[in-house]
């Protein structure tokens, strides 16, 4: 009972002071025709990156990024804002990562972490999961997708340009 | 704990961070047959912490708790609380060094993956060295060590060397060819049988296993292949690793594709012989299989409506001659995969447009000769033994309006129970699945699915549906119900699930009352047997 007790004040203490993750680790990564890329060269280093964390089989991560897809161009224009899809499919499935992007005709950029080392490092445990950085740091993340939730992405933006 | 936390704080600098995230997983089971859960909670707890500094060095610590008990379903090795994770790197100018706990993968994974899946219970991890080199045109890795299983550490022994070279690549037309070499050696110092007279096993304590990958790709086009042979091993059959059963392996893949604007195609063929590769052998063909070196999915279409999840097909690697009249060798197919992106304006794509996805996949046994007394078998390269599983699937995704979007999906599978789940009967089913999406005002939604199998064979037919209601981006609940109403052993069996999630940035919390239905649980191709239980559910995830 001791240990038990002693685990579960750890997990708090430590939930409740340390400070959150505020920068994007530095990984490899491969982009879809399995050329080699470090996270730091495809974040939008001057702007806001929106990333989010996606598989082909994932029915809700595939409506976040097409309702993301219709909103893109605008938002690319408008607010320099880049997109970069991170496929979290292994071996099974990533074959059919870029017919897929193709036939939906996805704008943005699409990268390959198929072994999770890029989910690993941020400690994402379920997609999707979307996060907003400003050039390599962390300003929001959020787990999950509900429709219509892609235009508060936008919100988050414009309300950390203000500050 | 005071310390813990002062060290937490002091640690959180500009060039250093601290970091980490929880996931707790508990059940309340009621009416169980297990009397170990009856009445019972269990729960399935993970604290994962890291930690940068000076961006040249990183630390990774995971502790698990299984406290009172583990879920269930979950292999006896997770038990109570420890330390599943340890590792400190170093990198620096495309240098890399790990000491710990390692999760890596050489090319697709054929040869080589470690990694870990909570959900399946899987954390393979090799608790050892890795260097690893890289700049823009080769790859060097070099991983050697113990694997983990479960709370303690297997008793083989593994090291791998991958190496991928870009031999050229150009932007100007799009053009990129690499090639990769690998190789993974797995030492396990088998004790001799005690029997008279004594004999030797007739293969060595070291299996190793050579891989050679190539990758093409030209504009839309792209190819590629893969091959490796084992070399000769043992194979653990009824728990006895036998002499006179000792084969070599091999695996062949090819894929090819063409990814045009508003169109995408793609087919694999994949041929596995006595593939399965484990740091300890015996574990071949056991439930849980947690030492496996290498990482062999079903290559079919991952579904993720509850219907379309009755009979999953799991790849077959392994040889497995459990009775004279089911003699397996491995497995040999292919999977096509075609994407169509229907234009505004069109007959079906109407104002919106739509997107129309098909799949195909046929897997067969190897064709050849076997034996069952004396246990041996000859295949033939390009023989289509047995058919053990084959679908068909379209899906179409259709926008109506801004407010209205739903999928159609339509699938029809072929099962061969008895060759895959070594049990009796062949099942023909469809499936058909409608999913419905209402987006309402002030970030309210509305999703409703249906769904119906037809089935002829084994369990007969079901229904299913299920109703979300988004409150806004926070707060959701939902009911979903499926019920096997043509059973004729059981009494129409029915699961159902009722529950609320709460989601507030990275942080996630779910609660969830109802009756799951046993069975393959699948996550990337690999799957775990979860017996059916009715309970209290809650979920933590947090990200911090």
């Amino acid at each position: 009972m001791y240990r038990k007790i002693l685990f579960s004040s750890v997990v708090f203490l430590f939930i409740f002071s340390v400070n959150a993750q505020e920068n994007i680790p530095n990984m490899t990564l491969k982009t879809i025709s399995g050329k080699s890329i470090e996270s730091s060269e495809f974040l939008n280093s001057q702007g806001f990156s929106i990333i989010s964390f996606w598989a082909t089989w994932c029915i809700p991560c595939i409506n976040e990024l097409d309702a993301i897809n219709e909103l893109y161009d605008s938002w690319n224009e408008n607010y320099s804002i880049k997109v970069l899809a991170i496929s979290t499919d292994d071996a099974r499935s990533k074959k059919r990562v870029r017919p897929m992007i193709s036939g939906k005709n996805w704008a943005f950029d699409v990268y390959l972490d198929t072994n999770q080392n890029f989910k690993r490092s941020l400690n994402i445990s379920g997609i999707p999961h979307t996060i907003i950085a400003y050039g390599s740091k962390i300003i929001h993340r959020r787990i999950g997708y509900s429709p219509g939730e892609e235009k508060d992405l936008l919100k988050i933006i414009s309300n950390y340009k203000q500050k | 704990m005071v310390s813990l936390v002062m060290i937490s704080k002091g640690f959180s600098q500009e060039s250093s961070s601290f970091y980490g995230s929880f996931e707790s997983n508990g059940i309340y089971y009621q009416d169980n047959e297990n009397e170990k859960y009856n009445e019972q909670f269990a729960s399935n707890n993970y604290l994962n912490l890291n930690y940068i500094f000076n961006s040249d060095w990183s630390f990774e610590a995971q502790v698990e708790s299984y406290s009172p008990l583990r879920l269930q379903g979950y292999s006896d090795s997770f038990e109570k609380t420890h330390l599943s994770t340890l590792n400190i790197n170093y990198t620096k100018k495309g240098f890399g060094l790990t000491f710990g706990s390692i999760y890596e993968q050489f090319g697709s994974g054929l040869i080589l993956r470690t990694w870990e899946d909570r959900q399946l219970g899987i954390n393979n991890s090799i608790w050892g060295l890795r260097s690893t080199y890289e700049n823009d045109n080769i790859s060097l890795k070099l991983v050697g060590g113990f694997q983990k299983k479960g709370s303690q550490i297997s008793v083989g022994k593994v090291i791998g060397l991958d190496s991928e070279i870009t031999v050229f690549s150009s932007d100007q037309i799009y053009q990129n060819l690499t090639v990769g070499l690998s190789y993974v050696g797995r030492f396990e110092n088998l004790a001799v049988p005690a029997i008279y007279p004594p004999v030797g096993y007739d293969f060595n304590d070291l299996t190793n296993l050579f891989s050679a990958r190539i990758d093409y790709e030209k504009n839309d086009f792209y190819i590629g292949y893969e091959q490796i042979h084992k070399t000769k091993d043992g194979i653990a059959q009824f728990g006895l690793i036998l002499n006179d059963f000792v084969k070599k392996g091999s695996a062949h893949t090819m894929n090819f594709g063409i990814a045009k604007s508003g169109f995408g195609f793609d087919f694999t063929f994949r041929r596995l012989e006595n593939m399965g590769f484990f740091s300890d052998r015996f574990e071949q063909g056991e439930l849980f299989g947690e030492t496996t070196i290498n990482y062999l999915p079903a290559l079919t279409k991952q579904h993720d409506y509850s219907l379309t999840n009755i009979n999953i097909y799991e790849s077959q690697p392994y040889v497995s001659f459990p009775d004279p009249s089911l003699m397996k060798a491995g497995e040999i197919g292919f999977q096509v995969d075609l994407y169509y992106k229907i234009k505004k304006d069109s007959f079906v794509g109407g104002k919106h447009g739509a997107n129309l996805s098909l799949n195909l996949s046929s897997w067969y046994n190897l064709d050849g000769d076997y034996s069952y007394n004396p246990l041996n078998y000859n295949t033939d390269f390009l023989g289509f033994g047995q058919k053990y599983f084959s679908e068909q699937s379209i899906e179409l995704r259709k926008k109506w309006s801004e407010k209205f979007s739903n999928i159609f999906l339509l699938v029809n599978k072929y099962y061969n129970k008895r060759y895959v789940q070594e049990k009796i009967g062949e099942i023909n089913s469809q499936v058909i699945v409608v999913d419905n999406t209402i987006k309402l005002e002030n970030k309210k939604s509305l999703r409703f699915e249906l769904q119906h199998l037809f089935n002829k064979d084994d369990e007969k037919n079901w229904y299913g549906y299920g109703v979300e209601y988004n409150f806004n981006f926070n707060f959701s609940t939902y009911f979903n119900n499926m019920v096997n109403y043509q059973n004729i052993d059981d009494d129409k069996p029915n699961y159902y699930s009722f529950g609320a999630s709460y989601t507030k940035n990275s942080s996630r919390f779910s609660l969830s009352y109802g009756k799951q239905r046993g069975g393959l649980l699948c996550y990337g191709g690999i799957c775990r047997y979860v017996p059916e239980f009715k309970g209290l559910s809650f979920s933590i995830n947090t990200s911090f």
